[in-house]
């Protein structure tokens, strides 16, 4: 028994319409919001009669010749039927009546108006009137109780109340609506039915369902519901006999259900899919007519058997019209315009059939079994493989009315609980509002803004720049129809879908062009529309429904085009990146399967990422997609989530911001016009109860920080752990613009990468504070070399000795990796400079020529002392250096690092200090090299090797592998430290060089094994370079490079002169001694350098040893000794090579 | 104190801009302004607003008070209440003189907000006239009131303290024959 959907036909322009039957079922009455009422005898009445009742018509009824409606003048109106004659008004409101409805008798009349009172008015006398005052919004609905008891009202308050009419009092209520302010806002029309006859039940609309409720005890006695309606219901009907329940919804899902057993027997879907909001049944029970919002007619004929055969349980023929009923899952999944998330291609299969059995295949079939006494009747889905086969016969039957028990059918259907398939999300511009709206954006971007407004007198665009100085405001007539646009420092990009006639067109307004013709247009061939489009830097791309992606030149020129895998979602360009997103196949539940393309132009075209999928949130759509300010991609979900590229994690995308979070109401919402990442801002409009701005008033832009959403963010460490993580993230850019060839800001990458290492130190004094050491230690692996040494010294402050030990490898590592990636770069340089300081340190030599009084040495020599201490102690016990090993805090640093050259007893090793293998590595050649390749190995990390190899590649020419460490001298700032460090080598170089120049014989060391023979020649070279103006550079290099960063070395000497001849007299005199080492107090000492301690120490080499060793005895008590260590163990790291 | 006093005080207020230009920030001795981003709303004084907007460099987004809805709020307050409401802002008849005299092109409704102003201007000096009336006739020595902003203090202070002054010539050359005065009234 298949009902049959006749088709629709206009009736009334679009708004809203009402309808019913006359008493004999002969006319069909509607009435709309033209303000005619039309009587129509039959669908296919080609003339019907017209009565204009009023500007408006809201609502009719028709009964015993009697035709009521509610017009927009306040009154409810009596026309005769069917003459249409005025008989007289019934009743006045201060506003329009919203509904009205007669008694069963035709007695009486009630009238629900927007001034929040229910009427009831005699027909014969309109006089007497009884008023219903409790709600406290405008009335949505009203309906008799049949026996005339009783009337129920649902009003925009959010109530259903139940009155008792003689006594004009409330009976009961019930707040099951949403509530509105007005009818045209509320979410449905709430047309409350009381069952026909029985009265015993009154059906209320709510939401997806219709509620019963039950006569004198008002409980809820019932629910009806169906799978496929997923959108509100709007007005519901009972049919004549009392047993069936018709209902229409906005989504335009007809649904008939037998209410005994509260099956649905009837399902047909409006054509259009537009809400439904009249619905009568003919007095027979056969017919059901319903009107849209549009002012549409239609009929659902054949009923009659499934209604007037009431006494069995009908099977009744559904037409199940998936692609349709996914537009309104859809739509219900996510709470937008119609229009806006919806493919075209969701809709398209229901026009056309022959889509439809793939459509069916995909979903066999939805809802439950109590469900299932329907088939599919529609001939493209005979074949349908999913149907059982023992619902073939059934289906041969088609076309002929089948009745067979419910029970029978239901487990014949196949059920099919499984995933359902999204629609897939239409094509749209990012930085758009929808196409519907009659005044929106059709782009809002970091540039400026296109307005585009289509209302009745006008169809036209703005064109609006934030920056003025970029091109004066246009104002163009959309006379193409014009629907997407884009809008860069160049040009204004413009497409308008094809019609019938006209190719779809794709118009550039190339206002930055040099020649006087700043415009171009391009016909896209026949059947081919524009879907999406984006500017970049001197090209514009266009995607079409042909699944082809265009690139033109800025100048109008045809360039590239490819095809693209899938229906494109939208596309973003910036610079010499294209970024597109398309739909790779079909999701499900909610979810969108979006893939991603990105590509890049200029020189080296390539596709850098290669159609992956595109990571949304769950059961979320795109709603924005771009690039930021700094060229990095980006997207927005519709759950409010921001995800940007991160390239140096294999180009994954990470969530940088929810600005949903930043929401104070659930239907408030952020809409995305730009992304900046440095400063780091989220630009965007809020917009209050909406997901769009209204282009009136204009909105203002709000900015929003990022966040990551790291774990536990309301602790300092997860603060500052986010804080750390997102500099990262968002100073990935520098990495790309630089290798892609563009300008970098430099200072801002340097601010940036200081405010990261001022994080790390941070976390890594709050995990020092945790005792958290071996944390502090993976913190310290993030850090840059020269962090680390802070590191140390904070480590060895705060007295964590094995921490700092390990940092010190640490260090000691970082520095190796520093070498190898920087080694021969100089060679050259540093030989000059090695020879400029020969050159000044001259002057000072003469203070120390006996070479015996070596007891003046400098830091960076120590090696050398350390190597005659180690002659001259070699004899000392073991006892002793185990227990400076013990209390030392770089014990382990100096055990690890490299042994001395020369073969010597174990003994030594532990207490020797492990600069003096580093010197001594760098003086003795090959043999050196080779020693130092064996002990590297064993002391260090895995990291170590590539620097040995280098070194012992090197072999001979280890003593120039010094002087690469001058490099960082030049004025990076991000060497800066290091250079204060480094500089302590460069004399020392230099040192050695002038000794080896002047005593070749004995330093010539390259094939011996002994040092001592090296190191009284140093001493000399030690004693003369000292100078008080020495000591004060080192100290001061520092001040005077951050100064002039640009300063070569010759200059920064020159500069350091000036500067120490303007010192006082007393200060220069207090360095002069210093140099001197006129005290020999430890304690004074204690303050200056470690090398300077040493060297201060004037009794003689053994004396200065064993200072040192009680020192490093000292340490963990001193404050100030470990952070010297520390420094001397990081200067020791640039040793090394 | 003159009404362009109190007016180029006002100046001194924040209000926020969007400028269709792009500028660093500016460094002034009243502190720091901008960066100046087209398009990005940025909080600079008034007196720069109204230069930049006549310049037609940015456009002003009015102060979040200037709304019809909540002034018409703040005015039945006024009217209500027998003492002074608090306001907006304390200089809120100044600005809204400034910013709908040179910027009302931004400012939606700004006939309406003009009017509402007004109104509470209106209802304000009233109770104000009120208040110094109950104030001489009943010779009190001190009175309190609250939430006046400067610019209602000037129209009424010059006068008043004039008046009083006067008064208390009066009253005291009067002071010995006070029979007299009695019989006059």
């Amino acid at each position: 028994m298949p009902c049959e959907r006749k088709p629709m036909r206009y009736g009334h322009s679009e708004g809203h319409t009402d309808v019913c039957f006359d008493d004999t079922g002969k006319y069909i009455v509607t009435c709309g919001s033209d303000g005619d009422v039309r009587i129509w005898e039959s669908l296919d009445d080609d003339d019907p009669k017209s009565i204009n009742v009023g500007e408006k018509a809201y609502s009719l009824a028709l009964k015993n010749g009697k035709l009521v409606t509610a017009a927009s003048n306040n009154t409810v109106q009596i026309h005769t039927f069917p003459e249409g004659d005025p008989d007289g008004i019934l009743t006045r409101f201060t506003t329009n009546a919203t509904h009205i409805t007669y008694n069963s008798s035709g007695s009486r009349v009630a009238a629900g108006s927007s001034d929040f009172m229910v009427k009831v008015v005699e027909m014969y006398d309109s006089s007497q009137q009884k008023t219903l005052r409790g709600h406290t919004a405008p009335i949505l609905s009203v309906t008799f109780d049949p026996k005339d008891e009783f009337l129920a009202s649902a009003s925009c308050d959010g109530s259903v109340a139940v009155w008792k009419i003689e006594e004009q009092t409330q009976v009961t209520s019930w707040p099951l609506l949403q509530k509105s302010n007005d009818v045209i806002n509320a979410k449905s029309l709430c047309r409350l039915a009381w069952q026909p006859k029985a009265a015993k039940l009154l059906a209320v609309p709510v939401e997806t369902t219709v509620q019963l409720y039950q006569r004198d005890s008002w409980a809820q006695v019932g629910t009806l519901s169906d799978d496929l309606g997923t959108q509100a219901i709007n007005v519901v009907a009972w049919s004549p006999c009392g047993k069936f329940l018709a209902a229409g919804s906005i989504g335009g899902l007809l649904t008939v259900w037998d209410v005994e057993s509260k099956l649905c027997v009837e399902r047909q879907t409006h054509e259009k899919g537009y809400t439904v909001c009249g619905l009568a049944w003919h007095p027979s029970g056969g017919q059901i007519a319903y009107t849209d919002t549009e002012g549409c007619l239609g009929v659902l004929d054949g009923l009659s058997s499934s209604s007037s055969s009431s006494s069995t349980t009908t099977s009744s023929t559904m037409t199940k019209q998936a692609p349709a009923s996914y537009d309104d899952l859809f739509d219900d999944d996510d709470d937008r315009p119609l229009d806006e998330g919806i493919s075209e291609g969701a809709r398209s299969p229901a026009k056309n059939p022959g889509d439809e059995d793939d459509d069916d295949d995909l979903i066999p079939a939805t809802g439950r079994a109590r469900n299932r006494s329907a088939f599919l009747d529609d001939e493209n889905s005979l074949d349908t493989g999913s149907l059982k086969q023992g619902l073939d016969k059934f289906v041969d039957d088609v076309g002929s009315a089948i009745v067979l028990p419910a029970a029978v059918a239901a487990p014949l259907r196949p059920v099919y609980d499984g995933p359902m398939p999204t629609p897939p999300q239409k094509a749209f511009q990012p930085g758009s509002t929808p196409a519907h709206l009659m005044h929106r954006f059709m782009m809002w971007n970091s540039v400026g803004i296109v307005r585009g407004y289509n209302d009745d007198q006008d169809n036209a665009i703005d064109v609006e720049f934030h920056d003025t100085a970029v091109h004066h405001a246009m104002h163009l007539t959309n006379s193409l129809g014009h629907t997407v646009a884009d809008l860069s420092q160049e040009a204004v990009l413009l497409a308008c879908p094809g019609t019938d006639e006209l190719a779809s067109k794709l118009q550039c307004l190339h206002f930055s062009s040099w020649d006087t013709n700043k415009e171009w247009m391009v016909d896209l061939p026949k059947g081919e529309d524009v879907q999406a489009l984006c500017l970049g830097q001197g090209w514009a791309a266009a995607a079409t429904s042909a699944l082809m992606l265009r690139l033109f030149s800025i100048g109008g020129m045809q360039r590239e085009l490819f095809s693209l895998p899938g229906p494109v979602v939208c596309i973003a360009g910036h610079g010499e990146q294209l970024l597109v997103v398309y739909h790779r196949g079909t999701g499900f539940d909610g979810e969108q399967a979006l893939g991603v393309q990105l590509l890049q132009f200029g020189q080296k075209r390539r596709q850098v990422i290669h159609g992956e999928p595109l990571p949304l949130s769950r059961k979320s759509h795109l709603s924005w997609l771009g690039f930021t300010a700094e060229g990095t991609p980006c997207f927005i979900d519709s759950e409010g989530v921001v995800r940007l590229l991160n390239r140096s994690l294999g180009n994954m995308w990470t969530p940088v911001c929810n600005t949903r979070d930043n929401c104070k109401g659930k239907s408030d919402h952020y809409w995305v016009v730009g992304v900046h990442e440095n400063p780091q801002q989220l630009r965007c409009i809020p917009c209050k109860g909406s997901r769009y701005p209204p282009t009136l008033p204009r909105p203002a832009v709000a900015v929003l920080p990022f966040k990551l959403p790291l774990c536990q963010t309301t602790t300092e460490k997860g603060q500052m752990e986010e804080q750390y993580w997102r500099s990262v993230l968002l100073h990935n850019h520098y990495g790309f613009l630089s290798s892609s060839g563009y300008e970098i800001d430099e200072e801002g990458q340097s601010q940036a990468q200081k405010e990261q290492q001022e994080l790390l130190m941070k976390m890594f004094a709050l995990s020092c504070k945790l005792e958290r050491e071996f944390r502090s230690v993976e913190l310290a692996e993030l850090m840059t070399q020269n962090v680390v040494t802070l590191a140390i010294r904070y480590a060895s402050r705060s007295g964590r000795m094995a921490l700092a030990q390990r940092l010190s490898d640490l260090a000691l590592e970082k520095a190796n990796q520093l070498q190898g990636e920087e080694p021969q770069e100089e060679e050259e340089e540093p030989l000059q400079y090695t020879r400029r300081n020969t050159g000044y340190s001259q002057s000072s030599s003469e203070m120390g020529a006996d070479r015996q009084h070596s007891s003046h040495r400098q830091a960076q020599e120590e090696e050398v002392d350390e190597e005659q201490g180690q002659e001259e102690h070699m004899d000392e016990g073991d006892v002793a250096e185990s227990k400076r090993q013990g209390l030392n805090p770089f014990a382990k640093g100096t055990a690890a690092s490299p042994e001395k050259p020369s073969p010597k007893p174990v003994s030594k090793e532990g207490r020797v200090n492990p600069f003096k293998v580093s010197s001594g590595l760098g003086r003795s050649g090959s043999a050196g090299g080779q020693n130092r390749v064996t002990n590297v190995l064993d002391s260090m990390m895995s990291s170590s090797k590539k620097p040995t190899a280098l070194l012992s590649s090197s072999g001979s020419t280890g003593k120039l592998n010094k002087t690469p460490f001058l490099k960082p001298l030049a004025p990076r700032p991000k060497t800066k430290t290091q250079s204060t460090l480094l500089h302590m080598n460069a004399p020392k170089a230099a040192n050695k060089k002038a000794a080896e120049e002047r005593e070749p014989a004995v330093c010539r060391l390259k094939q011996t094994e002994a040092p001592p023979p090296a190191s009284p020649a140093e001493d000399v070279e030690n004693k003369k370079h000292k100078s008080g103006f020495q000591l004060w550079l080192e100290d001061n290099r520092r001040i005077i490079l951050a100064d002039n960063p640009d300063l070569e070395e010759t200059d920064v000497i020159k500069e350091a002169i000036g500067r120490f001849r303007t010192l006082s007299a007393d200060d220069r005199l207090t360095w002069t001694e210093r140099a001197k080492g006129q005290s020999g107090d430890v304690a004074d000492m204690k303050k200056r350098k470690r090398g300077e301690e040493s060297r201060g120490d004037k009794n003689g080499q053994s004396e200065a040893d064993e200072t040192r060793q009680s020192e490093a005895d000292e340490t963990s008590a001193k404050k100030k000794k470990p952070l010297d260590t520390s420094t001397k163990l990081s200067a020791f790291a640039f040793n090394k090579n | 104190m003159d009404p362009s006093e109190v007016e180029f005080l006002a100046e001194k207020e924040v209000v926020k801009i969007i400028p269709n230009f792009s500028l660093d920030k500016i460094y002034l001795i009243g502190g720091d302004l901008g960066p100046f981003n087209p398009g990005l709303p940025v909080d600079v004084p008034v007196w720069l607003a109204l230069n930049l907007k006549q310049r037609q460099k940015c456009r002003i987004v009015p102060p979040e008070w200037m709304d019809v809805e909540k002034l018409e709020e703040i005015r039945e307050l006024e009217r209500k209440e027998d003492t002074f409401t608090p306001v907006p802002s304390p200089y809120y008849m100044e600005l809204t003189k400034l910013l709908l005299n040179h910027a009302s092109d931004n400012i939606p409704k700004a006939d309406e907000i003009r009017t509402l102003v007004k109104d509470i201007w209106d209802t304000r000096i009233a109770k104000l006239r009120l208040s110094a009336d109950s104030f001489i006739s009943q010779q009190e020595a001190h009175a309190k009131l609250d939430n006046l902003t400067l610019m209602e203090i000037n129209t009424t202070r010059s006068f008043l303290l004039d008046t009083l002054n006067c008064m208390y010539k009066l009253r005291s050359n009067l002071q010995p024959g006070s029979k007299y005065i009695s019989d006059v009234v």
